[in-house]
């Protein structure tokens, strides 16, 4: 079983070719019709260097108007420099009932010049050669004898590096654009990964605290435990602050004509008699009440006032 | 074959996606650490609760501040009875300035005021106390 290698079928086309109908991806070969080859030797280390200064090989070679693209590669001492019209490619494969997307890789005739060692019949009339190392189109004519029958086509043509259409076609975004959104997008998700994973380390000091205090107090370790001690307490707490501050508030109720004359708290309920000395002290005091928050009630017969409450 | 098409669009998508979920997944950790944060706080505030409660209302020294209200007025005046942390005490013609110093010391001691009662006699005054700690 091949998992890396390239299976998809290898097709050679030419511009006297039939229409094709596709129904899978196929690799596609591209004659010496659909691109401009030179060959340099420069002292050129890397290819990227190479691909850099290609534009400037083909000035005045190329059709103006046309955009082009350009592919190199080194074979022995020389650099071989390619330039192909993307577009014009494209209209020729439509042209030929090519649907874009079925087209996988595209690749041209002269990356695989080592295996042209015998004619390759294009249609009727030309024919693929390799002259001097450089795959040319010539008429079938202009063969010999010796040359005899067609090479046979097949997958091995196939080499290792292809020009990716998808992408090219169709797409709002270019390759190029779409990567390096890609890696936008990527390096904020990054972000956001360190981000959280720094957010989730500090959540843990928080309890730092808490096991402080447990330490020192190891029986409220248990939430049920302190969730009792609470329940507890509290009650406790809340009915005897109220029970102090009845006592504070009666404690400040009482001035000049105004003589407490019992108070009586238990655990519920709170009662309290103050003797007045006339009218107008009773009504200062049922004032005082009334800004505590007490109701109070007049004891019939005299200016005694009465106050009662639960607690 | 139709996604081949659209293949770009699909790369800067998923990368986008990816964004997504790392900022959905930055969101949750912040808002888990709120929530950590907020829950480790109520419970630092409840244990200390719990420790200043019992602070106040269990503590040992209690006794020996109940036993002090019996040396506030002389002993003629009281009646004096604890059992079990338990105390009924019956103080009898106490001035104006007595009462006023017993409940002042009553009403700090940490204790569960089960009964006070102050009645005014001609011009002293008779107090019932009972409480528990």
């Amino acid at each position: 079983m091949n998992f890396m290698g390239n299976t998809k079928e290898l097709l050679l086309v030419h511009p006297s070719m039939k229409p094709v109908s596709l129904t899978e991806a196929v690799n596609v070969m591209l004659p010496p019709q659909f691109y401009t080859l030179k060959k340099e030797a420069l002292p050129l280390r890397y290819a990227y260097q190479a691909k850099k200064i290609a534009p400037s090989l083909f000035d005045g070679l190329l059709e103006a108007g046309s955009h082009y693209e350009y592919m190199v590669w080194k074979e022995d001492e020389a650099w071989v420099f390619l330039a192909y019209d993307i577009e014009k490619i494209t209209a020729f494969l439509e042209s030929k009932g090519f649907a874009l997307e079925h087209v996988s890789k595209l690749f041209f005739a002269q990356q695989s010049v080592d295996l042209f060692d015998k004619p390759l019949f294009l249609g009727e009339h030309d024919a693929l050669v390799s002259l001097d190392h450089i795959v040319v189109v010539v008429p079938r004519g202009a063969l010999t004898q010796e040359d005899g029958s067609s090479l046979l086509f097949n997958n091995r043509f196939t080499p290792k590096k292809g020009i990716v259409l998808s992408g090219a076609y169709g797409s709002v975004l270019s390759l190029k654009q779409a990567s390096m959104l890609a890696a936008i997008f990527i390096l904020f998700a990054l972000m956001f990964f360190v981000e959280g994973s720094r957010y989730s380390d500090d959540s843990e000091t928080g309890e730092a605290k808490m096991q402080e205090l447990i330490s020192a107090y190891p029986a409220l370790q248990s939430k049920y435990t302190r969730d009792s001690i609470l329940t507890k307490y509290k009650a406790i707490d809340t009915a005897e602050r109220k029970k102090r501050e009845i006592v504070k508030m009666v404690s400040g109720m009482l001035f000049k004509g105004v003589t407490l004359s019992s108070l009586e708290i238990d655990a519920k309920s709170f009662k309290v008699h103050f003797t007045c000395k006339d009218a107008q002290v009773a009504k200062r005091l049922t004032l005082l009440a009334t800004k505590n928050k007490l109701k109070t009630s007049a004891i019939s017969g005299s200016h005694d006032l009465k106050i009662e409450g639960t607690l | 074959m139709t996604w081949k098409r659209y293949q770009n669009e699909l790369i800067a998508l998923i990368a986008f996606v990816f964004m997504l979920i790392a900022y959905g997944y930055k969101t949750t950790q912040v808002s888990s650490q709120a929530q950590g944060i907020a829950g480790a706080k109520h419970s630092v505030e409840e244990i200390q609760e719990v420790i200043s409660l019992q602070k106040i209302w269990a503590d040992t020294k209690t006794s020996k501040k109940v036993e002090k209200l019996q040396t506030l007025v002389p002993a003629s005046k009281i009646t004096w009875s604890n059992k079990n942390k338990k105390v009924t005490a019956s103080y009898k013609n106490l001035t104006a300035r007595e009462l006023n110093t017993l409940v002042t010391k009553i009403l700090n001691v940490p204790v569960e005021i089960e009964k006070l009662k102050i009645q005014k006699v001609a011009s002293s005054y008779d107090v019932e106390f009972k409480c528990k700690w």
